[in-house]
């Protein structure tokens, strides 16, 4: 028995709007140059997954950024220990061996790491962190005006005043506190969100959201014009704007699944692997759910952009790649200076700030953590004086990926913003392209 | 506004209301140029029920005049109307158009049933009609053996009727079959005809093109003759040729013993030469062609000649463009 339902003219447009889309997803599938494209993609993400995987497993060698692993004088007294006991680094006739009672040298590796961050993060703009915990500033000879060299009335501890301008940290520190940090545990942290950051920007964003939609879209309808099996469809009793829009649902349900399982497949990867304690990183998964919006709008409008120049032009495909080095430009930008109104030009710019609200919401410390890398155990300030190096291994990498909300909201209203704009973006680019379409002559 | 994901069922959908007494098919006065090239010039046809055969060699126009239809090209000068609604820009009156492109492409990783089913949706069909649709239209064009095999692997005919078929599924009262015939092999053109022909006495609209007279007098009789971009001729084939009468016609008949039908043939006024290109075969010429015909029998009945073929060679589009536009072979 038949179902009754209420006829309107939206059961028989989504009548023909599967009809188009089925018949275009199973189009898609028996090409082969879809799996290429698509297994390209996959191969390129997969790459970068591997080098992930590869950082995750190698332990960042740690680093005497202090200096107190050293024994200058050579009398086989590390300088943190000789420090310690009052001692003279530079001269080798005076070590903790000769006190009374004499005192045996400790190994090296005491003094390496051996005074990490505690620098906890809450959103106010004045923050009082730190904690000596070799005692070196706590229990050395230093006056007492040295010890609170940041004259806040505490002496050995760190203060950090956020610069809402520049949206980073400046740090007033004591001397010799927090100056010995563990390389590993930052740089895996570091690493860890550079790669999210990263491949969500460039991988997905980019790469795989100007590439896909470059070879599968813009063809969408000119290829049937061309090859002349649109003459089919164009005779049957259905606009071509809806013939256009259909057809741009039907690659839609090709790529967005192929989006979702990659980008599913990352986030399990990379939840397991991240560094940390628990099994998996859940909280990760906010920004892996932005970066597939971002992903989604970004193969939606440029999909319909590229529809909408192959129906232009025969050589859509010409007037796409300026296109597209206009975009790479622009997701570059994004990623330095992204309050840019170049951006607002683009298409990457706008998906872009829709990963960093996600970054934004989900690591909330995100400057207080860039701002340590910089840091660097105050290396970063006096790297002559210590033997450390100018970053901890990380920071760089993040600093590339990472940016900061460049629309001047807050992070849910850029979100809002970019979804918004991104898809009057798509309504543009099908309504002109659906109005070229229209007045195509089909021979 | 709830979506029917479920598509079973039946579709009751408001169709696209025809303008009433607007013949099927009208041109006024149309015209199409790309460029300083002028593919059809100012064609004014009406045409309402019947097989209309178009008529005219490659170049003609008639493609371009299928395409104006179709709404796939705009015209430069003049109207153009099906069921009284302008085409351009406006796809409803193809509820009512079943049309058969030229274009040999077609999509080939699809079985005829899908392809069918396929586009029979895009009439605003569920799932469930479009396959009972295709089942019909495929049997109707005698495909319903092979309907579930890729059209890839089909040959020329069986893609042509799969074409048709194609455009026969929303049943629709005007059929345009650009060059169905085109290509295919005795057989398949021989079914072709019979499904065109069982068209025709359903009562519907059937314009088909082709530049081969042949064909189309086996199909119908009712021509219109395109030459160059104009309109040459239209109305009935043999009237056409009778109004040639001024023009002398040949009439090449094989028989047993082509002399003594010679004999008897000189007897008629309207013959006014004769030729023996062999012992069997004779040539006759004649102003009158009809008259001809029409006393012909008799005399072959009277004298019992044993005729085997009478042909009229030269009644082919060549030989009617030649002497329509004023030349001699």
């Amino acid at each position: 028995m038949d179902k009754k339902r209420g006829e309107t003219i939206w059961t028989s447009l989504d009548r023909k709007a599967t009809a188009i889309a089925e018949f275009t997803m199973r189009q898609y599938r028996t090409r082969l140059s879809t799996w290429v494209v698509l297994g390209v993609g996959f191969l390129a993400i997969s790459v970068v997954l591997l080098f992930y995987i590869d950082a995750m497993n190698t332990e960042i060698e740690a680093i005497d950024n202090d200096g107190d692993s050293l024994d200058w004088d050579g009398d086989g007294y590390v300088n943190g220990q000789e420090y310690k006991y009052g001692t003279d680094l530079n001269d080798a006739a005076s070590h903790p061996g000769l006190l009374d009672p004499p005192i045996d040298p400790e190994p090296a590796s005491m003094y390496i790491n051996e005074d990490d961050y505690d620098w906890d993060y809450s959103d106010g703009s004045r923050l009082e962190v730190g904690i000596d915990d070799d005692g070196d500033c706590n229990n050395s000879s230093l006056p007492e005006s040295l010890k609170d060299d940041n004259n806040d009335g505490t002496p050995c501890n760190i203060v950090l005043v956020y610069d809402s301008l520049s949206g980073s940290y400046f740090v007033y520190a004591d001397p010799y506190v927090d100056e010995d940090p563990d390389e590993d545990r930052y740089g895996k942290e570091a690493q860890h969100r550079a790669f999210i950051l990263g491949v969500g920007k460039l991988g997905f964003v980019f790469l795989l959201s100007i590439f896909v939609p470059l070879f599968l879209a813009t063809g969408l309808i000119r290829d049937e014009m061309t090859s002349g099996t649109m003459q089919y469809m164009t005779a049957k009793p259905i606009a071509r704007g809806e013939i256009f829009l259909y057809r741009m649902l039907g690659y839609l349900a090709i790529v967005w699944p192929y989006l979702l399982v990659v980008c599913s497949l990352l986030a399990i990867v990379s939840g397991f692997m991240g560094p940390g304690d628990q099994i998996f990183r859940f909280k990760d998964l906010g920004v892996w759910f932005s970066i597939l919006i971002a992903a989604l709008l970004a193969t939606l409008v440029y999909g319909m952009l590229f529809a909408f120049l192959g129906v232009l032009w025969k050589y859509g495909i010409i007037l796409a790649l300026p296109i597209a080095a206009w975009e790479l430009g622009m997701a570059l930008l994004s990623m330095t200076v992204p309050e840019s109104t170049f951006l607002r030009m683009s298409i990457v710019g706008w998906s872009m700030s829709i990963i960093d609200s996600g970054a934004y919401l989900v690591w909330p410390d995100m400057a207080l953590f860039t701002q340590k890398g910089a840091w660097a155990g105050g290396t970063g300030d006096a790297s002559f004086f210590f033997g450390g190096g100018n970053e901890l291994p990380g920071y760089r990498a993040l600093e590339w990926a990472q940016s900061d909300l460049g629309l001047g909201l807050g992070p849910y209203a850029t979100t809002v913003l970019s979804v918004v704009v991104l898809f009057c973006q798509a309504v543009f680019f099908w309504f002109i392209g659906q109005l070229i379409f229209k007045s195509k002559e089909i021979v | 506004m709830i979506p029917d994901l479920a598509q079973e069922g039946k579709a009751q959908q408001q169709a696209w209301v025809p303008e009433a007494q607007a013949p099927v098919v009208m041109l006024n006065n149309v015209g199409k140029t790309y460029g300083r090239y002028q593919a059809l010039g100012g064609i004014s046809l009406a045409l309402s029920g019947g097989v209309t055969g178009i008529l005219g060699l490659n170049g003609a126009g008639k493609s371009t005049l299928f395409k104006l239809l179709m709404g796939k090209l705009q015209p430069t000068q003049g109207e153009v109307r099906l069921f009284g609604t302008n085409p351009w820009k406006n796809p409803a009156p193809y509820a009512r158009v079943g049309y058969v492109p030229e274009n040999e492409k077609m999509h080939d990783w699809m079985t005829a049933h899908e392809f069918v089913s396929t586009f029979a949706r895009l009439h605003g069909l569920t799932r469930d009609e479009a396959k009972k649709e295709a089942n019909r239209v495929l049997e109707f064009v005698g495909l319903s053996d092979v309907m579930h095999k890729k059209i890839g692997r089909y040959s020329k005919g069986m893609r042509q009727r799969a074409k048709i078929a194609h455009a026969l599924v929303n049943d629709p009262d005007l059929i345009i079959l650009d060059e169905p015939l085109q290509g295919c092999d005795p057989l398949a053109r021989t079914t072709i005809m019979n499904v065109i022909r069982e068209l025709g006495r359903m009562g519907r609209t059937v314009l088909l093109s082709s530049h081969i007279l042949s064909e189309i007098e086996r199909i119908t009789e009712q021509i219109v003759i395109l030459h160059q971009g104009r309109l040459l001729a239209i109305g009935n084939l043999h009237a056409i040729r009778e109004q040639l009468d001024n023009i002398p016609h040949t009439i090449e008949i094989e028989c047993k013993d082509a002399k003594s039908l010679a004999k008897d043939v000189l007897s008629l006024d309207m013959v006014h030469g004769l030729q023996f290109p062999s012992s069997s075969k004779l040539k006759v010429f004649t102003h009158h062609l009809g008259e001809f015909h029409k006393r012909l029998p008799k005399i072959i009945v009277d004298n019992e000649h044993d005729v085997m073929v009478i042909n009229n060679p030269d009644d082919d589009l060549q030989s009617i463009l030649g002497y329509l536009t004023g030349g001699f072979r």
